[in-house]
């Protein structure tokens, strides 16, 4: 198979960098650390990082370790299919059947199908989803996929919109329990709009100002209060700290 | 000569493989045509994974793992990766064993030219991967005849009166999928998915046991090759804390305090699993701590008499589940379970929001884990306007709910007969019209 490598286009710096390459498994070499990004992180809106926000290393790292919690098979494993096997059928069969290929692969063939032709969106009127333009990919990104770009902030709403042809006077709430019923055009819309991609299909982050995210020791999962200054892992006090660089510490960066 | 296969559209075959194709086990039975309600009892469980082991140097092949006596450093081959069918040889070979051959179980046991298939899938598949399972199924298995659904749409013909079967699939019904592979929040108009409005998040019993994995190793034993062990501990002990407040007192009761202030842990919440030899024993079992038999792990075991290897469990008990609905925990940014479930409600129009919310089905492995149910609703109620009602509950088998839905859809030939394709359409028009068929475009 050919080495395949779509470069981001500079039209579209919103998208976080990816390319697909012949599927070796993982390779940490293939991961460095991406100068380019820090420009990107430095530059978002907000300026200076806060107290809890990660540098691009730490996005990283933490990216990298969640690949491999998230991670099915082992290629380092090797599980030969026992016994022999019925020969494929068909020149199609065998094909498909001597793919070895993993999910990733498949996961960024598509999405770089549909960064070549997004798929036209139903705007049939009364829609209400399907109108909006792809939802961002807010999975975290595999290292392999580039550094991570910007942490996206994507509000998400807790409790439900307030349309404004819905709003009731607060005088006839009791109405207001009762919803406007469906148009059929409406519904056929919703229905007929075409699947979401794997990328987008995934729930977005917290709203900024919500719960504030929960730091925990690294070494034994108390609050962590204590940040490690090598790696920015939090650790609860000084036992753990010494444990903490004694095994962890800088592991995934 | 007509090819190979043909039948003519009306001969199709009066029994049906049903088979939720789960990444960690597949749920599969053969559905006859008949009237006959089928049940839970029609479902087998069987592990979609070939297994190796570096001790016995034996391979496993699914169903035999259920005889297998050392589980110590198994390596395994999983053909379903995120929840879609990735490795055909591996995926074939399992097929084949439980279905086909000389190997398949009684009742399981078919001959594809003579059956129907009706597979299930994970919703936002890679249309390539479907492409690749389409083409699979007809040209190398040669089924007579074939549908391929998203699983939770089939939970719509659940009867809602157990004593009726209706072919009218139920009108709102929101399927909350919490499985191995992750967790799909899935609303369901007349058996249709809401496509826009699925939302998934990344934690899923796979994440769960690694996660589980990665601690266990950093703080007592290297683990890292006893995924099958840690999965039975998980299972053994996990609990989801009730809510972020008892979360943070169960934290607090199973911390060892600091240098010069040191807390005895509380046994009424950490544990002792005592870690199977593989040897006496080929399972482990949880009791309550004692610091004296842990200090005595520490390299002072007896010289007599049986050894034991102890793994305590704190806040691992409750920690790793918390990540279902606070995945930022351990950075995955993505907001909790109850937060997507709104998410994917603020896609509807109001009429379907109170429909849905008042008909949710949780399935999945990880809603067995005991406080799930009450942790989702604590957590979701107050986030839902008073005025809808909140009807939650779990599926009476939780893993076995899927294929039952798809069970009850098969046992009714004219609901069946609807969306059945037959090999001889599929040899005459192609792969590329099929994919759009099953997606409900042609
Ligand atoms: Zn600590
Ligand atoms: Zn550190």
């Amino acid at each position: 198979m050919p080495h395949v490598e779509v470069l981001p286009n500079s039209a579209s710096a919103a998208a976080p960098g990816w390319h697909y390459v012949v599927d070796t498994g993982y390779d940490p070499s293939k991961v460095a650390f991406n100068p380019k990004d820090r420009k990107r992180v430095a530059a978002r809106p907000g300026g200076a990082r806060g107290e809890n926000e990660l540098s691009a290393r730490q996005q990283t790292a933490i990216a990298r370790r969640i690949a491999e919690l998230d991670r099915d098979n082992d290629m380092k494993q090797v599980v030969t299919v026992p016994g022999k096997q019925a020969p494929a059928k068909t020149q199609n069969a065998r094909r498909i059947i001597q793919y070895q290929r993993q999910i990733k692969h498949w996961l960024d063939e598509e999405e770089a199908l549909l960064q070549q032709a997004p798929p036209p969106r139903p705007t049939a009127a009364g829609a209400r989803t399907g109108q909006t333009t792809r939802r961002q990919s807010t999975m975290p990104q595999t290292p392999a996929e580039g550094t991570p770009g910007p942490a996206q902030h994507i509000p998400t709403h807790i409790g439900f919109h307030g349309d404004a042809e819905n709003d009731v006077d607060p005088l006839l709430s009791i109405q207001s329990s009762i919803p406007p019923p469906l148009k059929p055009a409406e519904l056929e819309a919703l229905l007929s709009a075409p699947p979401l991609s794997y990328a987008e299909s995934h729930a977005s982050p917290r709203a900024p100002g919500g719960p504030r995210q929960r730091q925990f020791c690294d070494n034994c999962g108390y609050w962590g209060k204590i940040k490690c200054l090598k790696c920015g892992a939090r650790v609860c006090g000084l036992e753990c700290k010494d444990a903490h660089e004694a095994t962890r510490c800088l592991k995934w960066a | 000569m007509p090819p190979k296969g043909f039948k003519k559209a009306s001969a199709a075959p009066n029994k049906t493989l049903v088979l939720d194709n789960g990444a960690y086990s597949l749920k599969a039975g053969l559905v006859p045509h008949t009237s006959v309600n089928p049940g839970y009892d029609d479902c087998s469980v069987l592990p979609n994974c070939i297994a190796r082991s570096h001790r016995d140097r034996c391979t496993y092949t699914s169903s035999e793992l259920f005889d297998c006596k050392d589980f110590g450093e198994l390596a395994f081959r999983r053909p379903v990766e995120k929840g879609f069918i990735v490795n055909w040889e591996a995926e074939k070979a399992i097929w084949e064993h439980e279905f086909m051959d000389d190997t398949a179980k009684e009742g399981l046991r078919c001959d594809p030219t003579e059956t129907n298939l009706l597979l299930t899938e994970r919703p936002n598949c890679p249309k390539q991967l479907q492409s690749n399972c389409d083409e699979i199924v007809f040209e190398q298995f040669e089924f007579a005849a074939y549908y391929r659904g998203v699983g939770s749409t089939f939970n719509a013909y659940h009867p809602w009166n157990v004593d009726s079967v209706s072919a009218l699939p139920q009108e709102c019904l929101m399927v909350i999928d919490t499985s191995y592979s992750d967790t799909t929040i899935m609303p369901i108009y007349s058996g249709r998915l809401v496509q826009a409005a699925i939302r998934r998040l990344t934690v899923g019993g796979k994440l769960l046991t690694n996660y589980l994995k990665e601690l266990a190793s950093l703080r007592h034993y290297n683990m890292m090759e006893e995924t099958y062990l840690l999965n039975e501990i998980k299972e053994a002990v996990s609990f989801v804390a009730p809510s972020m407040q008892q979360f943070s007192k169960d934290l607090e009761r199973t911390w060892k305090g600091r240098l010069g202030d040191k807390r005895i842990l509380d046994s009424t919440i950490v544990v002792d699993y005592v870690l199977p030899d593989y040897e006496r024993s080929i399972h482990g079992y949880a009791r309550p701590h004692d610091p004296a038999k842990s200090r005595m792990r520490r390299g002072l075991q007896p010289l007599q008499g049986p050894r034991e290897d102890l793994l305590p469990l704190g806040n691992e008990r409750f920690a790793v589940p918390e990540l279902l609905f606070n995945p930022s925990d351990i950075g995955i940014q993505e907001a909790g379970l109850h937060e997507a479930i709104m998410e994917s409600l603020n896609e509807l129009p109001d009429a379907l929001k109170a429909g849905m919310l008042a008909n949710v089905v949780v399935v999945g492995g990880n809603s067995l884990i005991p406080g799930f149910m009450e942790r989702l609703e604590n957590e979701l109620r107050p986030l839902v306007p008073a005025q809808y009602i909140l009807d939650m509950r779990r599926a009476e088998d939780p893993i076995k709910h899927t294929w039952l839905g798809a069970a009850q859809f098969a046992s009714q030939p004219d609901l069946l007969q609807q969306v059945l394709v037959s090999k001889a359409e599929y040899d005459e028009r192609g792969s590329t019209w099929l994919l759009k068929k099953f997606s409900g475009k042609d």
